[in-house]
């Protein structure tokens, strides 16, 4: 029973958006926010309120592969396509950009004897996660390439208990915390690609811990450490 | 890593367009915050980016439904996780009892605390006005806010009989609004 006045509408609506009405009134609700413009005003200015809480939260990385599948999820290709409406300019910007590079192949042919090559390779690192204290355990091998891409190789085949999963992190500034990379499976090598990783300097902490299923409810590892070690630079090309 | 400045009304109207830069830019700024919600509401990363996910899926499909004269992008984009979040506790039950220290902390009295809520917003904060309420309407709200709690987990959480806890949190948000709306 939606009520007529608008404060305790407003207060229906609030406790809707908590989650807090029983199936038939929640139904009621929501067909009245999608019917009535001033309630459906009403509940985005709940919500706009409700983000000063969800602000107390500190923000947490999602996995590296989520994004990838939401992209899939959605049958999005992997170049951004461009609107229809855009075609024509999109096809003017690209015959500038196809002339300025002309410009630039002849210029740099031109040139090209004077320079010598850049260094435009980035450097790569290696990181050996070992047991906490233990110099000689390896468990786990971290290898960034040039170009900024994450491997990780299991060494040995960990035994995971049920209802366990492990978690890989990596600290670059202690003031900002862990950052979680995602889950891994104990064995299985795993992939990540520049962007989610960020540049890797030398020191640069990785670790492996074992989390509940589903990984650490907190922002932070919350289970004990498996695997850690530090990123050394392999070669300045 | 979010920047204050982001502009949801006009990114969610390109993504309405389908501007995928757009959705992009829009998951780079708000992903972790809303990952932050539900995994604060489900105690678990792995459902918490599935809501994340089926969030995300939803802005795409319906962004065309966002309407800035009714309200704030980013509210807009937060009730549809939230919704997520919410269906995913009420079909799956709670996955995991998570300490609610956080939750005692969250309206903390201090006069820093005080400082930094009036320099974050000219406008009037929830968290004042949560801060005026009494314990007793104050715990559920944030009990059904940070953890997706029902009436009855509530009251169970807090040893109050049922129909106490649903006058407490109905009264509280009617001194909410009254509050918001001064």
């Amino acid at each position: 029973m939606i009520p007529q006045d608008p404060e305790e509408r407003r207060a229906l609506i609030g406790e809707y958006l908590l989650g807090l009405l029983d199936e038939q009134d929640a139904a009621e609700v929501q067909q009245l926010l999608e019917s009535d413009e001033s309630a459906a005003r009403m509940a985005l200015e709940w919500e706009r309120h409700f983000l000063d809480l969800s602000d107390q939260l500190p923000a947490q990385a999602p996995s590296p592969a989520l994004w990838a599948r939401i992209r899939q999820s959605l049958g999005l290709h992997d170049a951004p396509r461009a609107s229809p409406l855009s075609n024509w300019w999109n096809s003017l910007l690209t015959w500038r950009l196809t002339a300025a590079a002309l410009a630039m192949a002849l210029l740099v042919a031109v040139l090209m004897p004077l320079l010598r090559t850049p260094d435009i390779a980035g450097e790569r690192y290696t990181v050996v996660l070992q047991e906490p204290g233990e110099a000689a355990k390896p468990g786990w091998v971290i290898q960034v390439s040039s170009d900024g891409t994450l491997s990780l190789d299991p060494l040995v085949a960990d035994q995971v208990p049920d209802g366990r999963a492990l978690q890989f992190w990596t600290l670059i500034d202690p003031a900002d915390g862990p950052r979680s990379l995602g889950l891994v499976e104990a064995g299985q090598p795993l992939r990540l690609p520049a962007e989610q990783i960020g540049a890797v300097q030398a020191g640069q902490l990785f670790e492996l811990t074992l989390e509940p299923a589903g990984g650490s409810p907190y922002n932070r590892p919350s289970g004990p450490v498996l695997y850690i070690g530090r990123a050394v630079l392999a070669s300045a090309n | 890593m979010a920047d204050r400045n982001f502009d949801y009304e006009s990114t969610l109207e390109a993504c309405a367009r389908g501007d995928e830069r757009a959705f992009q830019a829009l998951y780079r700024q708000e992903a972790g915050q809303l990952l932050g919600l539900a995994i604060s509401m489900l105690g678990r990363r792995d459902i918490a980016e599935d809501c994340l996910h089926d969030a995300f899926v939803r802005i795409w499909q319906h962004a065309a439904r966002f309407r800035r004269e009714l309200g704030s992008g980013r509210a807009w984009v937060h009730s549809i996780l939230r919704y997520r979040v919410l269906n995913a506790l009420r079909s799956g039950g709670r996955y995991a009892e998570v300490d609610d220290e956080f939750i005692e902390r969250v309206l903390d009295d201090s006069p820093q605390a005080e400082a930094q809520a009036l320099e974050q917003s000219e406008q009037r904060l929830l968290r004042r006005c949560l801060q005026r309420l009494e314990k007793p309407r104050r715990h559920p709200i944030l009990l059904a806010f940070y953890r997706g709690l029902t009436h009855e987990q509530i009251a169970s959480r807090l040893s109050t009989p049922l129909g106490t806890i649903k006058g407490r949190i109905r009264a509280g948000l009617r001194a909410l609004q009254e509050c918001l709306q001064a």
